[in-house]
C-alpha cells in the first residue's frame, strides 16, 4: 500500500469535513456561539459512553444513534436558551451544558468496563483511519443537509445575521433556530467520530475566522473558507507526511498558521487607517 | 432495652475479635489474585485498579482513601507504574503504616526489567519508565518472584501465620511449575511467531513464550502514531505474513481496527489483568486466557 492511497481517504475526510463545517461556522462565528460545537460534541461523547454503558462498542452504530440522539436534545436545550431580553449570555448557558456533560461522562466511565482513553480519543481523534465507506457516508449526510441549508438560504442567514430582521419578517425565530441546531448536531457528531473535537473546531472557526477578516458579503467568505480550508487540510496531510508528525495535530497547527499569515496580510496590505 | 445493648456489645466485640486479620490492599487485580492465594482467609484484602482499567491511569475514588487508612500492608506493581496517582492517594489517606518500610511492598522486588532505558531520558519518548518495562507480571516467571515477595512480607507481619502462608507458596509454586510446562508446550510449535502490539506492554509475555514483537502500533504511549509509521506497520504485517495485532482492553480500537482491516491481519484484544475478561478469574486463568486466544488464531 504506497502513501497516496493510504492517505487519500482522510485527505478525501479533510475536504468533506472543510466543505459544511467552514459554512457552518460562518453562522457560529456570527451568532458568537463559538463553543457550541465543542458543548454538542461533548454531549454526543457523553451519548456513546451512555451506550458504552450498555455494553455497546465505542465505535459502533448502536453507540452512533445514542451519540446522535444525546446530541439533538442539547439541540433543543440550546435552542432555548437564546433571548434577547435575558441578561445573561448564551455562551453561558452553552458552557454549563459543556462542563456538566464532561463531568456527566467522566462519572458514567468510572462505572463502565472501559476507562477515561475513550474520552480523551474523542478529544485528539485519528482522522487517519478514516475508512472509505465511511467517508461516502459522511460526505452523504452532509449533502444533505448542505442541500437543506441551501434550499433555506435566506431564512438561515437572516436569523443568524440579524434576528431582528427575522422577527420583523414574522419568521419563527425558535423554530429556525431548532432547525439550525439540529442540523448542526447532526454534522459534528459523524465530525467528532472521524476527527476528533479538537480538529473539529478548527475546521469550524479558523476559515471562517480567516475570511471575515477579507470579505464583508456571506457569498464570498464562504468562497474564502473553502479555499483555506482545502489549502489548509493539503498542506496539513502533506506536512504530518513529509516530517512525520501525528496527522490531526499536524492541520490543526496549520490552521494556526494560516490564520497568522491572514492577520499579516491583512495588517500589511489592507490596513485602511 | 439492656439485652438489645448487651447483645449488640457482644456482637461488636466479636467483630473486632475476627477482624485481628491482616489488614491488605494491593493496587491492581492480579497482585489480589496472587495475594489472596498465599493470605486465603487468614487476610483481609482489597485492591484498587479493576483488571479492565489501565493501572497507569486511576482517578482518585473516596473508597480508594478508606481502603488505604486501615490498611496495614500495601503492595504495589512499582517501577513507577501507578506513580500517576498512587502516591497522592498515600499521602491523603494519613496512614503513615504503609508509606514505607514493612507496611509497603513493591512486588518488582528481585526481578530482571527488560527495556530499562538507556541515555538521557526526556518527555520527547512520551509515556516511557525510567526504570524499565512495568508490565512484568505477564511472564509467569516473574510470578514466582511476586509471590515470594508477598508470602515473605505476609509472614513477616503476621509471624502466628507463617507456615500457613508458607504452605500456600509452595502450592502456589508448583502449580505454577506446572501450569508452565503445559503453556510452554503448547507454545512450542509457534516459537518465533512474528506478531504486532498496540504498546509495549507485552513484552514479558512475549519473551516468555517466543513470540517476537516486530513493531508497536503507538509507539510512544499517548501520542498518535504519524502517517508513515502507520503505513509502515501496515507494509510489515503484508510482508511478513503476520497474523495478529495484540490490544489492550483498554484501548480505543479505531486505530488497530483500521490497521487490521487494510493489512488482512486480526485484532485481538487480551487482558493484561486477572479481571480484565470475566473469563480471567485468577493469575492462572489469565495465562489460559490469553494462550487459549492466541493459539486459535495463530492456527487458523
Amino acid at each position: 500500500m504506497d502513501a497516496i492511497s493510504f492517505l487519500a481517504a482522510p485527505f478525501v475526510a479533510g475536504l468533506v469535513l472543510a466543505g459544511i463545517l467552514a459554512y457552518l461556522g460562518l453562522h457560529v462565528v456570527e451568532r458568537g456561539v463559538i463553543f457550541v460545537d465543542l458543548a454538542m460534541a461533548q454531549v454526543a461523547a457523553l451519548g456513546a459512553t451512555v451506550g458504552i454503558l450498555f455494553g455497546l462498542d465505542f465505535h459502533s452504530p448502536a453507540t452512533y444513534w445514542w451519540s446522535l440522539g444525546f446530541t439533538l436534545l442539547a439541540a433543543f436545550v440550546v435552542t432555548g436558551t437564546r433571548s434577547k431580553k435575558s441578561h445573561i449570555p448564551q455562551e453561558a448557558f452553552i458552557g454549563i451544558v459543556y462542563i456538566v456533560s464532561a463531568a456527566l461522562a467522566i462519572l458514567i466511565m468510572s462505572k463502565a468496563p472501559q476507562g477515561s482513553e475513550h474520552l480523551k480519543d474523542m478529544l485528539v481523534g485519528n482522522i487517519l483511519t478514516v475508512d472509505w465507506p465511511e467517508v461516502v457516508k459522511t460526505g452523504l449526510l452532509y449533502a444533505v443537509i448542505g442541500l437543506l441549508h441551501w434550499v433555506f438560504r435566506k431564512k438561515l442567514m437572516l436569523i443568524s445575521l440579524n434576528p431582528e430582521q427575522a422577527q420583523a419578517e414574522r419568521l419563527n425565530l425558535r423554530l429556525w433556530d431548532l432547525f439550525f441546531y439540529i442540523s448542526f448536531g447532526f454534522v459534528v457528531t459523524s465530525a467528532v467520530d472521524i476527527a476528533g473535537v479538537f480538529l473539529v473546531f478548527s475546521y469550524l472557526v479558523i476559515p471562517s475566522v480567516c475570511a471575515m477578516l477579507f470579505a464583508e458579503k456571506t457569498s464570498s467568505r464562504l468562497t474564502l473558507g473553502w479555499i483555506l480550508g482545502t489549502l489548509v487540510s493539503v498542506v496539513g496531510v502533506a506536512m504530518s507526511y513529509l516530517i512525520d508528525l501525528p496527522t490531526g495535530a499536524s492541520i490543526v497547527v496549520t490552521f494556526g498558521v494560516c490564520l497568522l499569515i491572514c492577520v499579516a496580510i491583512k495588517r500589511l496590505f489592507f490596513a485602511k487607517d | 432495652m439492656k439485652r438489645l445493648l448487651l447483645i449488640v456489645t457482644a456482637v461488636l466485640t466479636a467483630s473486632s475479635f475476627s477482624y485481628a486479620k491482616l489488614k491488605v490492599v494491593t493496587t491492581t487485580q492480579d497482585l489480589a489474585s496472587i495475594a489472596s492465594l498465599i493470605g486465603k482467609d487468614r487476610i483481609d484484602l482489597n485492591y484498587i485498579a479493576k483488571g479492565y482499567q489501565d493501572p497507569h491511569f486511576v482517578d482518585a475514588k473516596p473508597s480508594y482513601l478508606l481502603k488505604l487508612r486501615n490498611a496495614d500492608l500495601l503492595i504495589a506493581v512499582g517501577l513507577e507504574l501507578e506513580v500517576g496517582w498512587l502516591p497522592t492517594l498515600v499521602k491523603d489517606c494519613r496512614n503513615n503504616k504503609i508509606v514505607s518500610g514493612k507496611g509497603y511492598l513493591d512486588a518488582s522486588t528481585g526481578i530482571d526489567m527488560i527495556e530499562k532505558p538507556t541515555g538521557q531520558l526526556t518527555r520527547a519518548e512520551g509515556d516511557v519508565h525510567p526504570f524499565g518495562n512495568p508490565h512484568y507480571w505477564l511472564d509467569p516467571e516473574n510470578g514466582k518472584a511476586i509471590v515470594q515477595n508477598i508470602s515473605n512480607r505476609l509472614s513477616q507481619l503476621d509471624p502466628a501465620n507463617a507456615e500457613f502462608y508458607a504452605k500456600n507458596l509452595e502450592e502456589f509454586n508448583r502449580q505454577l511449575e506446572n501450569k508452565l510446562k503445559t503453556w510452554q508446550q503448547l507454545m512450542e510449535p509457534h516459537k518465533n511467531t512474528k506478531i504486532i502490539t498496540y504498546h509495549r506492554t507485552w513484552g514479558y509475555f512475549c519473551n516468555r513464550f517466543g513470540l517476537m514483537v516486530v513493531d508497536q502500533i503507538e509507539p510512544k504511549p499517548g501520542i498518535p502514531p504519524t502517517p508513515s509509521h502507520t503505513l509502515d506497520v501496515i507494509q510489515k504485517i503484508k510482508e511478513l505474513k503476520i497474523k495478529v495485532i495484540i490490544v489492550e482492553p483498554f484501548y480505543d480500537l479505531k486505530t488497530p481496527q483500521s490497521i487490521a482491516q487494510k493489512s488482512g491481519a486480526k485484532l485481538l484484544v487480551l487482558p493484561t489483568s486477572v479481571g480484565g475478561v470475566p473469563e480471567a478469574t485468577d493469575y492462572f486463568q489469565l495465562f489460559d486466557y490469553n494462550l487459549k486466544m492466541l493459539l486459535q488464531n495463530l492456527q487458523n
